[in-house]
């Protein structure tokens, strides 16, 4: 055998013993060190004549969560949403597990405000968020970097005691609060009031006030106070196919100019949603909202106008799994402003869920 | 120090005071079946409650804030493990903001620890194949053997809580033990006459039962896990069935009773209402009456006097 054939005989003898203990070794790493992912993605087709746009499918965003123990103390939580052409860091906060009767969430939250704003949109029960909700604290709820303590109150019932303080936020397209006064003191904080009581063993009714508060960059204070109810039925032997939701909720977003308050955008919305068997559910809400805009309330050069609107809605939607979703929506809207007061349209919503899901919320 | 800001303090104290004093060691469970064992072990050092109800599919507890309520004091929670409330109980825990009973303190117990567990998935395992537990097919409270190793563990869990009461604690999971493995003769001679007989049950919980008590499963009412049965699958289902010769189909009183009646008719059996869990029906508010029923139930639905209810 050649010299050359000779050594590299021996040279991958050699190494064969190494490369078998490499494959056998134990990587200093474990799953400990994987989060549970998963990631929603929503896709949805609207017809709507009154808006200058085509009507077909569209991707609306794809949320990617992760969710993971950081150690004895806190876990950690994150929402990443890729949309079109832009990516938002919408939720990563860290949660305390430790404190007895409290929580912490410090990180960049949704801030815990009324019902329908802690809602992701896969979860949202009509694919448009309420007109009132959009208007007075953003269609997804306030989001925003800040600290939160939930208190679970001694009271004999569910009793739950959240304050807030937040980043000074200015207005966007997210956000209609002003909050951005650069002001040292200016430091946004909320209160939020949660109460559950059991009124039978398959029926519940929740109650809650909120109140969100901050400086404006007029140096004016900004605030919007909330207040929701919910009665729910979840029939004990049918839990996964039959039961309803009678929801109401209600804000105001206002500012004290000169001392004296000023109410802005109110309204409010009441919606029943029932589930017709394990895989249909029907839904019908009714809204109401003042001094508010919405996309198809705009004047004649297509700029958007502020006033009164009312709107029905009335959907189905197919649910074959907790991983999968199709919902068919139709929604009627009047307002008493704009070229095209009256709007009709339809709405279809696909979502898909892979990965980690987490437990719903009730 | 005037009357009012006495009465304020005195407010302010009571509602600070976050846990009353503690008299027995407070047990929340997942499951009915859980709560009754760990009541059996615990006696008199012990008051346990189950957030879900047995007339409840685990799986779907709603996940209720009075639930976190209920537990926001308890000294010790046991999960049944294996992923079954999965979907309630990440909510119910972090909730109750009880640091006693999160996932790693000492109070939390997962009762599946030191069972054998069944249909665990090899290779991919996948949502195609419906709502699948990833670690293996949970409902072991099924196997009254299973329910043994369940005391054993608790015992052994509640004297490293409440040390002054562990030789009650030993004493009484043993007499448990004795007490499941007579009653467990005197089951296994009630179906002795059924081993290898097929039983058609809505969901695959039963595996736990029949692997004890050698019954076999001809399928499932639902095609898969967490997924309703079509017309087009009962029809089929059905005629299998009567190709066979397989009569029973059983049923837990928060699955489609329609679903299952409809394949037991089209096959020429019989369909059963059987609890799977503590208190699904009445008479079972124990582990031993709730066995005592499930093999008075499926033995006389094989001998052919059952009926559908």
């Amino acid at each position: 055998m050649r010299l050359c054939a000779r050594t590299c005989l021996l040279a991958a003898l050699a190494l064969t013993p190494a490369l078998a203990s490499a494959q056998t070794q134990t990587t200093m790493f474990s799953n400990l060190v994987n989060p549970a992912i998963g990631i929603n993605a929503l896709f949805s087709a609207q017809a709507a004549p009154t808006l200058n746009q085509p009507y077909g499918p569209q991707f609306d965003e794809a949320e990617l969560s992760a969710i993971a123990v950081v150690d004895p103390y806190w876990t950690l939580s994150a929402n990443i949403v890729f949309l079109e052409g832009a990516v938002d860091p919408e939720e990563i906060w860290a949660r305390s597990t430790n404190i007895p009767s409290l929580q912490l969430k410090l990180g960049k939250l949704r801030g815990t405000f009324g019902k329908h704003p802690l809602l992701h949109p896969h979860a949202f029960p009509f694919v448009e968020a309420p007109i009132a909700v959009t208007n007075a604290i953003g269609e997804e709820g306030f989001k925003d970097a800040g600290l939160e303590a939930a208190w679970l109150t001694p009271l004999p019932w569910f009793a739950e005691l959240t304050g807030g303080v937040y980043h000074a936020l200015d207005v966007s397209d997210d956000n209609p609060l002003d909050f951005g006064s650069s002001r040292h003191d200016n430091l946004p904080f909320l209160g939020h009031f949660k109460n559950q009581f059991d009124v039978t063993g398959e029926t519940t009714l929740e109650a809650g006030a909120s109140y969100l508060q901050g400086r404006g960059t007029d140096d004016f204070v900004h605030s919007v106070v909330g207040a929701d109810l919910t009665v729910r039925n979840v029939p004990a032997k049918s839990s996964n196919r039959s039961g309803w939701i009678l929801q109401g909720e209600w804000l105001q977003k206002g500012a004290n100019i000169g001392g004296d308050y000023v109410a802005e955008q109110r309204g409010g919305y009441g919606s029943f949603q029932y589930r017709l068997s394990q895989v249909w559910w029907a839904g019908v809400r009714g809204e109401r909202a003042l001094d508010s805009t919405t996309d198809f309330m705009t004047d004649a050069f297509d700029s958007a106008v502020r006033g009164a609107v009312s709107r029905g809605t009335v959907n189905i939607a197919w649910v074959p799994s907790e991983f999968s979703c199709v919902r068919l929506e139709y929604s009627h809207a009047k307002a008493d402003v704009g070229a095209h007061p009256t709007d009709d349209r339809i709405l279809l919503q696909l979502s898909y869920t892979i990965g980690f899901h987490p437990a719903h919320a009730y | 120090m005037n009357t009012i800001t006495r009465i304020a303090i005195a407010v302010a104290l009571t509602l600070l005071a976050t846990e009353p004093a503690r008299a027995d060691l407070k047990v929340a469970t997942s499951l009915t079946d859980l709560a009754s064992v760990a009541q059996f072990v615990g006696g008199k050092h012990v008051t346990a409650q189950s957030l879900s109800r047995g007339f409840e599919d685990p799986h779907f507890v709603p996940a209720k804030p009075s639930l976190m309520k209920a537990i926001q004091h308890a000294d010790v929670f046991i999960s049944s493990g294996l992923e079954l409330d999965s979907g309630w109980l990440p909510l119910v825990l972090p909730g109750s903001r009880n640091p006693k009973i999160q996932p790693g303190a000492k109070g939390f117990i997962d009762a599946s620890q030191g069972v054998t567990v069944l249909e665990k998935p090899s290779g991919n395992v996948s949502r195609a194949e419906g709502d699948v537990h990833p670690l293996g097919n949970p409902h072991y409270y099924l196997d009254p053997k299973a329910l043994e190793v369940v005391a054993d563990h608790l015992a052994e869990a509640f004297s490293q809580l409440d040390a002054a009461n562990a030789a009650d604690y030993a004493a009484n999971a043993k007499a448990f033990d004795a007490r499941m493995e007579t009653s467990l003769d005197k089951w296994q001679k009630q179906m002795a006459p059924y081993r290898g007989a097929s039983i058609v049950p809505y969901h695959k919980n039963f595996i736990y039962f029949a692997e004890r008590f050698g019954l076999k499963l001809f399928g499932t009412v639902e095609p898969k896990p967490g997924i309703p049965p079509s017309p087009k699958y009962i029809s089929e289902l059905a005629e299998s069935m009567k190709k066979a010769g397989v009569k029973v189909v059983t049923y837990q009183p928060y699955y489609n009773a329609e679903a299952s009646k409809q394949v037991a008719q089209r096959a020429g059996g019989i369909a059963i209402e059987v609890p799977t869990e503590c208190g699904g029906v009445s008479g079972t508010d124990d582990v031993f009456a709730k066995f005592d029923v499930m093999v008075a139930s499926i033995s006389g639905a094989l001998s052919g006097k059952g009926g559908a209810k």
